[in-house]
């Protein structure tokens, strides 16, 4: 479980480009819930990610995971807890190292990582089971460097590197938004089987109203740093996507109101 | 090329070899421009010739140096890591500080050792001769280090290593304390390099200050030449192709000061070897841009 507690970041406090990105956000994420996190770009959902993650540390609020509080941990130390998937294919592996070396990396998350053979003893034949049950003929290519893989392949993998480790909770930011439609609905479906099977704790930011819908139990949507939206069950289920996007019109229209009656406040 | 210039050549490339391992960790594996090595090859020379001289064991003042070179790279990581200076000027830094400290560990700027025991010692009164003994002996050294070395890089802490230097976010994401990386493989990479030149004063028999300058681009230069005769992906063949860098190109410059026509004098090394390294690295760009314009044209 995920509790969030207003928790506020500034990015380049002090400086004329002093950016309020969230601007106390509380939420409560029970475990095991997929959620769908929606919001105009800007909106502060990558930033909400980041300091889930531990990239961004909230100067206000409390954030704890399954009841510890790890407001103050960095992202090395949260890693053991929480899985990525970034946008960029790139950024969530190593290009240059092997398959089997990026799953052995991600098998140690949260670990000490000692001087044992990091692909030693039975693993090999651990990750190449993992990774025939992609179905992408994968399992003959563990020797070939990650950045050999299409940005499907890669994001696959590293959808299947968040698994290895056994943490419960995975972040998903645009992870499908830098794939073309066929590619991004395979990673997508590979994603409900993968959050499924594992019963992770999911957040997956999306541009597109449909998946925020199809997928998942819960939408949110952010702007300007703070939850405008927050369904589930029912309503949501008698959501579509005009609905959603009326909703989505309306907030930005609230707030060009709001801004323009700052200014002659 | 005379027999004792042949095996001079390959001795001294066995000991720039330690060097170019060293530099491969740091530009290549955490793509780290450590340039803290022009300090530590003569620190390593320094601690180990005046251990010598006060009776330590030879094996022991080696260790020494390896330590005190591990320190010098401390000393860089943590003005980069902690206070955030650019690597390649907190490099800078500390090689110019060592200058001063090599100084002061030597009480002068060059130590003979005549009558010390060395390394090298036990194996000379076994028959063989002594030209031969010498890279024996340093082979041996470089090949235990290599073995170590890529058992190392193929445990979790070293690819948590590699990792760090190929992409630090994914690392951090996957619970890499990248800091403690960059740190523990600076100190070693300068480990090496203080081996280097504590095998360097007792094969050469002394310690001289200005021994380390250059070291950085002949090092460079063994790790472009090994990658260029070695283009190998696995990590293993990678370190034997900085040994067998190092080693070529010592030949190299053997070769090219024995022929009479070229003129060259050992003094004219730094520029050939910094004329090598920024050809080397010129090359690459020129193909692309090379491919490029033909691909343009068509
Ligand atoms: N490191 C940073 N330094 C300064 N400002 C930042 C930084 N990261 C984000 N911001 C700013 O914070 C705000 C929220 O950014 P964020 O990336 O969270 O938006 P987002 O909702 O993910 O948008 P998008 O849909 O475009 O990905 C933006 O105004 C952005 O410019
Ligand atoms: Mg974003």
């Amino acid at each position: 479980m995920i509790v969030v507690e207003d928790i506020h970041v500034t990015f380049g406090r002090g400086t004329p480009l002093e950016k309020h990105a969230l601007r106390g956000v509380d939420l409560t994420i029970p475990e095991g819930e997929f959620v769908t996190v929606i919001g105009s770009n800007g909106a502060g959902k990558s930033t909400f990610l980041g300091s889930l993650a531990g990239d961004v540390l909230a100067e206000q609020g409390r954030i704890s995971i399954d009841g510890t509080d790890v407001t103050r941990w960095d992202t090395p130390r949260r890693a053991g807890l929480v899985a990525r998937v970034f946008q960029d294919p790139m950024a969530g592996s190593c290009a240059t190292l092997t398959i089997e070396e990026n799953m052995a990396l991600a098998a140690a998350r949260g670990r000490r990582r000692g001087l044992a053979s990091a692909l030693g003893g039975d693993r090999r034949k651990g990750f190449r089971d993992r990774i025939a049950a992609l179905g992408l003929g994968l399992e003959n290519r563990l020797h070939d460097r990650m950045g050999l893989l299409s940005g499907g392949q890669r994001q696959a993998v590293s959808l299947l590197m968040a698994t290895l480790a056994g943490s419960k909770i995975l972040l998903l930011d645009e992870h499908t938004a830098a794939l073309d439609p066929a590619t991004a609905d395979f990673v997508l479906d590979l994603t409900r089987r993968i959050v499924r099977d594992n019963r992770l704790t999911t957040l997956m930011v999306t541009h597109s109203m449909r998946q925020a819908l199809d997928y998942g139990d819960r939408t949110l949507m952010l702007h300007e740093g703070r939850v405008v939206l927050d369904v589930a069950g029912e309503e949501r289920a008698g959501l579509d996507v005009p609905h959603l996007l009326a909703l989505f019109a309306r907030q930005r229209g609230g707030a060009e109101i709001s801004d323009d009656s700052l200014l002659i406040g | 090329m005379t027999e004792i210039a042949l095996f001079g050549a390959i001795e001294i490339g066995l000991v720039y070899a330690l060097v170019a391992i060293g530099v491969y960790l740091s530009f290549r594996i955490l793509d780290f421009p450590d340039l803290t090595v022009d300090g530590s090859f003569p620190l390593g020379a320094a601690v180990c010739a005046v251990l010598l001289i006060a009776g330590v064991n030879p094996w022991l003042a080696s260790l020494a140096a390896a330590l005190a070179g591990a320190a010098a790279g401390l000393v860089t990581a943590t003005l980069n890591v902690r206070f955030k200076i650019l690597h390649l000027l907190a490099s800078i830094l500390t090689m110019i500080a060592l200058f001063s400290v090599n100084l002061r560990v030597m009480g002068r700027p060059n130590v003979a050792l005549l009558m010390q025991d060395t390394v090298l010692t036990p194996f000379y009164g076994l028959g063989i001769p002594d030209h031969i003994v010498r890279p024996l002996v340093v082979g041996v050294i470089v090949a235990v280090v290599v073995l170590l070395l890529a058992r190392f890089l193929g445990s979790e802490f070293g690819l948590a290593m590699r990792a760090t230097g190929v992409n630090a976010r994914m690392a951090r994401a996957q619970g890499v304390d990248t800091d403690a990386h960059v740190y523990a493989g600076i100190a070693l990479s300068n480990a090496l390099t203080g081996l280097a030149g504590a095998l360097f004063a007792q094969t050469n028999g002394f310690a001289d200050v200005t021994t380390g300058i250059g070291t950085i681009v002949v090092g460079l230069a063994a790790v472009i030449v090994g990658e260029t005769v070695l283009p190998a992906r696995a990590l293993a063949l990678a370190l034997v192709g900085c040994v067998a860098g190092s080693i070529l190109y010592r030949l190299a410059v053997q070769l090219a000061l024995s022929a009479d026509a070229i003129g060259l004098q050992a003094s004219d090394l730094n520029l050939v070897t910094a004329v090598l390294v920024a050809v080397a690295l010129i090359l690459p760009r020129l193909k692309a841009k090379a491919s490029r314009s033909t691909k343009a044209a068509r």
